[in-house]
């Protein structure tokens, strides 16, 4: 009975394989990865709304360029900028507290409609308006995560593969390499660039990241290497004579891509949380400038008193970190180049009318 | 082999000199160890900042103190390494050795349970990919990644030891507690096992009530305030182990082995008695030693008479078996020690601790006493790196067992006809386990040093707590005697997880490749 | 799978439901007899006196083992300890004060305590004893003295005359001074057990007998009198090394733990506690030999504020004093089992201007405020008066200490008498009267006098800020009010904040300063000598004779009351005419204590919450 059960399966595998084959006929590696992603769900909303994140946080907030005391303003759809110093508000606040968010969330039951007020996320304790240092904070999150997460992917592939790849004299001094600098702490370069030329900024901060990050991906890249380079495929690509260069990056790589992905997602949504802890050390992205990781961090204290203060960047800092995975997730999914989807009824409808279709042309 | 070990440790030495070398200049550049003293109001400060200047030779330059640092830990060739003082007067040798043993238990146990815990629940995600357990799953663990340390510290804090705490003083759980864990339990179930519509919902009732039940019976008999197993609950949750290990292991089927298990657990139920004696004996760790060795001996001779063929595996699920048994008696004497315990005045009646690694100033306390009390110490900080890092686990188990699952062998696996268990468990989970020992290595390496923020919030003394102090007190000597172990540790590990890989898997020669 | 997980259930379910039911019933909390409390410090040593081991924390173990003729309260004010002896003016000139011990005090190992356990105060302080003795040379930069003190170079040794002299019975000591120095009370001898010491110098590891503790001591005060050089360095090696220790167990010599205080320490555990048991044998606290019922006091170690307040919610401690944030405060006491006490701090907040050159700055101070001419002036009054003090007093102090006020003298706490004099007559209106607006204004004012285009947006000149790490978020936020405020005075504030801040007070680089000074004892200089002209703490150049003068009256003579009031305002004067520094506020203390222990007053000197221990109690 099971193994009548299993055979009908493996029948039912086959003629999926036939129609997924038959959807991808005649596209390029490219146009089959992006339709694939194209149709992850979880993914295409989180790049949607990672986008719009995005563009919200990065057109809120007047954009002060040139010097100092006349500056160039692009101005932002929000009225504040994070270095302006409103007046706190001390009236209405529950328990005795200051500055509370103005904003009205619930809509028309508490006999007024939906609005945001003054200082919609509230004020922090010198009356500064806490939207726009959340905007500042996500801007500064942001960045660091995207440079974090190009530098450490590119050095850690492209290391992680020669070295995998080449074995060899080439492995030994590259993976070297990879111990010395695990062997220095970031804390401590920080400190020193800090202590030496002052505070660099957050891009700064964020390259310097980027530079002590990468040894852990290029590990499990050369690992993947080590193990894909004696697969059959690789002797097949080399005897069908192709170079080092294209088997590196059409044949293996590719199929190291899932772990890779997966290492640099969880390698950017990590990336906030190592800026939020040098922040706390005092070498991360310092007062004035604002992260999210500072903020929280500035607050931690206020979770019960003031919630508002810690709920507003901890919400930011989570909503990017899950985009970012979810997008991974869809990422690693469609460039497995043995990943299947689940195909639904109307795929499999529109997969047999393609079948005749092509039978009658 | 061996010469290639050897030529990466003579590797060890050359970057571990370069990196010492350039972090002791770049540390003593940056830091300023009189800083305190300028802010003192002492009379006789200049003489003070005089004395400090000659006990850290600060009149040196830097790079002349590194060698005269360097003999002193040259010394550990001929016998006699001195890594200095701490700024406290303490060798930074003794710091270091003391801080060693507090990270391995925080550590061991919190990347113990994060591996179980993020590899059982990658590889069910994995098994019923893009239903909704496996986006809950995701999504909860990406949660529980972003959220920052002393955060979920903080929320540990209360709900697990404070309120906790105060719930004991009744252990009584209100009917809303009773309904919502049994909703969450039976949805989680329910998720896990999914299937039709019908069986699902059978799935989510039957659990539901069980649980119910099962709560209740808690919270009547105060359980959670006099908590005990017995030998009647040792006997009965040995024989659901022993189900549970032989089915993953060997599968039901496998008559022999669920007699051996079974057995297992006949010996263990009846060994609990003399199991007392000796571990209320004087020498307890003795005691415990005796019995896993007659654990030991026992599964090992039960396997060999109930089974003739397959005995290795068998062995194996035996040892594995009659281990939970033994740990179960081990709670039983946790929980006997229990209202001695909390009732002490030290304890006074909240023993879920939310700070520091024991309650040190209890002393001439029973051996089970003393454990107990740093199991309740431990609880937390486990529980909150356990959740901040076994998300890595869950997503990377998850990703390699989706690769291996649509490999060609498994395809031949199912094709031969052999169980989905067998599948899954002998040939797919072995192929998922040859990256993620190479990850856990690493990891292992990494949080010894990496849990500063969760040392510094739990208060606990460990290699995490020495570098932030080496680093805010300018203390060059013991920071530089942090980095050299952690850089060892780090550098040692890469090359067990070389080691391992080409153990792991036949094909790759690391050495190799000229 | 799924029966056996259904059958495991139930069958554990019937397991537990037959398991210990009502075998026990709860036991009735009696009475606590430990007090545990919150230190952010570790134990580096257990002599304080020993150069670099002058820790707050260190001292407040001590003071706990020890206990001599007198120690500071609460308010703060010195209270002679008459339980354990007495001391009074034997002379007026020459200036002798006699020291009695009471008859009856004992040390932990059972020893009666005499006048020869106060000589060790001698040896430590005096600079003359230890050339005599040739025990070295306490100002040499190579080689430390045998006793490594850090009281060499103090006021005792300064105005000390001769050797203190033994009356016959030995309870008495005789201490000559060559003149009546200001605060002679507070440098007089007090007890240690020389005669372990002597024991520990000849190798024992153990406690003797009481007699041969006696024959001990005797050899110590031998060998005091005679100048015994062996003695004398082998013990001075012993006290100088052999009590830094940060670790104490049963393996710890018993004889460095002999004390005579309400309690003696039995376990000392690096990062984590520091466990003091009660003295069988004390009689020399000033509550005698009775007790409250304390038995065990335990100081455990946290580093981070909000788990230490976690900690006393979860009642794992009983004391927690911290630095607050305004939530943190709330957070205590939103504690139901919990009583919050506040206070301040003897830390102050304060604005420093450079005024020259720092002293020992190899380059020249060339910014806005230098010198003495009636521009610098100018430019430095108008920053201090626009500066926003009041402002963050409200915001970032008044929520966590609802009493703060602002400070408005430099060298008097408003808590203290004669505050409301000084800041009458010594000047400082100009910098508070009327409104922050009108400040601004005035301080625009003056700006425009030499910078006539300067306005709120166009500033007429920059100062550069020195104020600490970023990392502290009141001191980030201060510096943010302050370039705020400044700026509407036409004044550009550049604050980069950094980790090495305190390298740059000595840097001519900064024009402008703020930080705290801690109020470290009670003394009449006080803190005065920050501004006088070449002292070790006067970071900015500042020189003033008027200045140089007080402070140099105030450290050498005794003066009445009135009189010090007097100098301190002549400083004060000078100060706020010249536009050197003002005061902010001082630091805001709390203080959270288990709702049932009674008596815990925090005192803002060290020993700090200790200092009555032998008060302390729980409620029924």
């Amino acid at each position: 009975m099971a193994r009548n059960r299993k055979e009908v399966e493996i029948v039912n595998e086959a003629n999926e394989n036939a129609i997924a084959n038959k959807e991808t006929e005649g596209l390029s590696q490219g146009q089959i990865v992006f339709r694939r992603f194209i149709r992850h769900r979880a993914a295409m909303i989180s790049v949607i709304f990672l986008f719009s994140l995005i563009a919200i946080v990065y057109t809120s907030l007047d954009w002060r360029l040139g010097n100092k005391e006349k500056p160039f303003v692009i101005p932002g759809w929000w009225k504040y900028h994070f270095e302006d110093m409103p007046e706190l508000r001390y009236a209405d606040c529950p328990g005795g507290t200051v500055g509370c968010p103005t904003i009205d969330a619930v809509p028309f039951f508490d006999g007024d409609g939906m609005s945001l007020g003054e200082h919609p996320f509230g004020q922090d304790d010198i009356g500064r308006d806490y939207l726009s240092l959340v905007m500042r904070g996500a801007q500064r999150s942001i960045l660091v995560m995207f440079i974090i997460g190009i530098i450490a992917a590119t050095l850690g592939t492209v290391i992680g593969a020669i070295s995998g790849y080449f074995r060899g004299w080439v492995d030994g001094v590259l993976m070297r390499l990879v111990d010395f600098i695990i062997t220095v702490p970031v804390i401590i370069i920080g400190s020193v660039i800090g202590f030496h030329y002052g505070n660099k900024g957050a891009a700064f901060l964020a390259l310097l990241l980027g530079i002590f990050s990468w040894t852990g991906l290029s590990r499990l890249v050369r690992g993947e290497f080590l193990t894909l380079r004696e697969r059959e495929f690789v002797d097949a690509a080399r005897v069908a004579g192709a170079g080092n260069r294209r088997i590196i990056f059409k044949h293996i790589l590719p199929n190291a891509v899932g772990v890779i992905i997966v290492s640099v997602t969880l390698l950017m949504s990590g990336a906030i949380l190592t800026e939020t802890a040098l922040s706390y050390l005092g070498f991360g992205v310092v007062a004035p400038d604002v992260s999210l990781g500072l903020l929280i961090s500035t607050y931690q204290d206020a979770f019960t008193t003031r919630p508002w203060l810690f709920w507003y960047p901890g919400l930011f800092i989570i909503a990017i970190a899950l985009c970012i995975n979810f997008i991974g997730d869809g990422l690693r999914d469609a460039f497995d180049p043995r990943q299947r989807r689940r195909l639904s009824r109307k795929d499999k409808a529109n997969a047999r009318k393609l079948e005749s279709r092509a039978e009658v042309a | 082999m061996l010469a290639y070990v050897m030529r990466r440790l003579g590797a060890l030495v050359v970057i571990l000199f370069g990196s010492s070398f350039l972090l002791y200049n770049l540390s003593a550049y940056s830091t300023d160890p009189l800083a305190d003293l300028r802010l003192s109001d002492a009379p006789n400060k200049e003489q003070l900042i005089l004395t400090l200047t000659r006990e850290l030779r600060l009149d040196l330059p830097p790079a002349l103190r590194y060698f005269i640092w360097l003999r002193g830990v040259l010394g550990v060739f001929v016998g006699n390494p001195n890594f200095g003082l701490t700024r406290e007067n303490e060798p930074v040798i003794d710091a270091i050795t003391g801080a060693i043993p507090t990270t391995v238990r925080l550590v061991l146990v919190a990347t113990f349970v994060a591996i179980v815990l993020g590899i059982a629940l990658g590889i069910t995600s994995a098994l019923r990919q893009y239903t909704r357990f496996d986006y809950g799953m995701t999504f909860f663990a990406f949660l529980l990644f972003s959220l920052p340390i002393f955060w979920v510290a903080v929320l540990l804090k209360q709900y697990l030891a404070i309120d906790f705490n105060d719930f004991l003083v009744t252990a009584k759980i209100t009917p809303g507690w009773i309904v919502g864990l049994s909703a969450a339990a039976g949805f989680f179930w329910a998720a896990i096992i999914s299937g039709t519509r019908k069986r699902v919902t059978l799935i989510f009732i039957g659990v539901f009530v069980a649980n119910s039940i099962f709560l209740s019976i808690i919270s009547a008999t105060e359980w959670l305030a006099y908590p005990r197993l017995g030998p009647i609950a040792i006997a009965v949750l040995g024989v659901g182990i022993a189900y549970g290990v032989t089915y993953l292991s060997m599968g039901l089927s496998d008559k022999n082995a669920l007699k051996t298990t079974l057995l297992m657990v006949a010996v263990g139920t009846v060994s609990y008695f003399p199991a007392q004696a000796v571990l209320d004996s004087n020498r307890p760790r003795l005691g415990m030693l005796v019995l896993f060795l007659i654990l030991l001996a026992v599964s090992v001779g039960g396997a060999y008479i109930f089974a003739r063929i397959d005995r290795g595996p068998i062995i194996r699920t035996s040892i594995i078996t009659s281990t939970l048994i033994g740990v179960l008696i081990l709670i039983d004497k946790m929980m006997q020690a229990w209202r001695p315990f909390i009732e002490s005045d030290d304890v006074n009646y909240r023993p879920v601790a939310t700070i520091g690694q024991s309650t040190i100033w209890l002393t001439e306390v029973p051996f089970w006493v003393r454990v107990l009390d740093f199991a309740m110490h431990l609880i937390l900080p486990t529980i909150a790196l356990t959740l901040i890092s076994f998300a890595g686990y869950i997503r990377f188990s998850r990703g390699t067992l989706l690769d291996v699952l649509n490999q060609d062998y498994i395809r031949t696996a199912r094709a031969k006809g052999l169980t989905e268990r067998t599948v899954i468990m002998r040939h797919a989970f072995r192929n998922t386990m040859i990256p993620l020992t190479t990850i856990m290595v690493g990891d292992i390496a990494g949080i010894v040093g990496g849990a500063i923020i969760t040392e510094r919030v739990f208060g606990w003394q460990g290699m995490g707590t020495l570098f932030n102090k080496a680093i805010n007190s300018f203390d060059l000597n013991l920071l530089m005697g942090v980095i050299l172990f952690l850089s060892t540790l780090a550098i040692l590990a890469n090359l067990i997880a070389d080691l391992l890989y080409s153990v792991l898997d036949p094909r790759i020669r690391v050495g190799a490749g000229k | 799978m799924k029966v056996t997980r259904i059958a495991k259930v139930a069958i554990a379910t019937a397991a537990a439901a037959g398991l210990a039911v009502g075998t026990l019933s709860p036991a009735n909390a009696a009475t606590r007899s430990t007090v545990v409390l919150v230190t952010s410090n570790q134990l580096t040593g257990l002599n304080p006196s020993v150069s670099n081991m002058n820790l707050t924390f260190n001292s407040e173990v001590a003071y706990m083992q020890g206990f001599g003729f007198n120690y500071y309260d609460n308010s703060p004010k010195l209270v002679d300890n008459k339980i354990f002896g007495s001391y009074k003016i034997v002379s007026q000139k020459p200036f002798k004060v006699q020291y009695t011990v009471n008859k009856g005090k004992v040390w932990s190992d059972g020893t009666p305590i005499n006048a020869v356990d106060l000589l060790l105060s001698h040896v430590i302080a005096s600079s003359s004893y230890s050339f005599t003795a040739k025990l070295g040379d306490p100002t040499d930069n190579e080689v430390a003295p045998a006793f490594n003190s850090l009281s060499y170079g103090g006021v005792y040794d300064e105005h000390h005359v001769g050797l203190p002299e033994l009356s016959k019975d030995k309870m008495s000591l005789t201490i000559e001074y060559d003149a009546k120095i200001p605060d002679w009370q507070i440098y007089g001898p007090g007890p240690s057990p020389v005669h372990t010491l002597v024991l520990m110098a000849e190798g024992k590891k153990s406690l003797q007998s009481v007699k041969a503790n006696i024959a001990a001591r005797d050899k110590f005060e031998k060998a005091f009198y005679s100048y015994n050089t062996k003695l004398m360095t082998a013990a001075g090696k012993i006290w100088s090394n052999d009590y830094n220790i940060n670790t104490v167990n049963d393996s710890t010599n018993p004889l460095l733990l002999v004390g005579n205080g309400g309690y003696i320490l039995k376990t000392a555990v690096p990062g984590q506690a520091v466990t003091l048991v009660l003295n069988p044998k004390h009689k020399s606290n000033p509550s005698g030999p009775a007790t409250n019922g304390i038995k065990t006091v335990v100081f455990r170690i946290i580093g981070d504020g909000t788990a230490a307040a976690q900690a006393l919610r979860n009642q794992e401690v009983d004391i927690y004093q911290g630095q607050p944030t305004a939530d943190s405060v709330n957070l205590l006491k939103a504690i139901p089992t919990a009583k919050v006490i506040g206070g301040d701090q003897a830390v102050y907040e304060h604005i420093d201007l450079r005024v020259d050159n720092a002293a020992g700055s190899t380059d020249n101070y060339t910014g806005p405020f230098k010198g003495m001419d009636q521009r610098a002036v100018d430019l430095r009054t108008a920053f201090l008066t626009a500066y926003p003090r009041d402002e963050i007093v409200d915001k970032l102090i008044k929520p966590i200490n609802e009493k703060a006020v602002r400070m408005d003298s430099l060298l008097v706490f408003p808590s203290e008498p004669g505050y409301a004099d000084v800041i009458k007559n010594s000047g400082v209106s100009k910098y508070t009267q009327g409104s922050q607006a009108e400040r601004e204004a005035r301080a625009l004012a003056l700006v425009k006098k030499y910078y006539p285009n300067a306005s709120a947006t166009n500033p007429g000149f920059t100062v550069k800020l020195n104020w600490g790490t970023p990392s502290n978020a009141r001191r980030a936020a201060s510096a943010q009010l302050v370039k705020a405020a400044l700026g509407r005075a036409g004044i550009n504030v550049d604050a980069p904040g950094s980790a090495t801040w305190s390298r740059n007070l000595a840097s001519n680089a900064f024009d402008a300063f703020f930080f705290a000074w801690v109020k470290s004892s009670v003394t009449q200089q006080g803190n005065a000598n920050l501004f006088c002209s070449d002292c070790g703490n006067n970071y900015l150049g500042y020189q003033n004779k008027v200045v140089d003068a007080a402070n140099t009256k105030l450290g050498a003579v005794l003066l009445s009351p009135k009189a010090k009031l007097a100098e301190y305002l002549k400083i004060e004067k000078e100060l706020m005419k010249d536009a050197v520094s003002l005061p902010i506020f001082q630091h805001p203390g709390v203080t959270a204590v288990n709702a049932k222990l009674q008596n815990v007053k925090p005192n803002p000197l060290s020993p700090q919450l200790v200092w009555n221990y032998w008060e302390w109690k729980y409620s029924k």
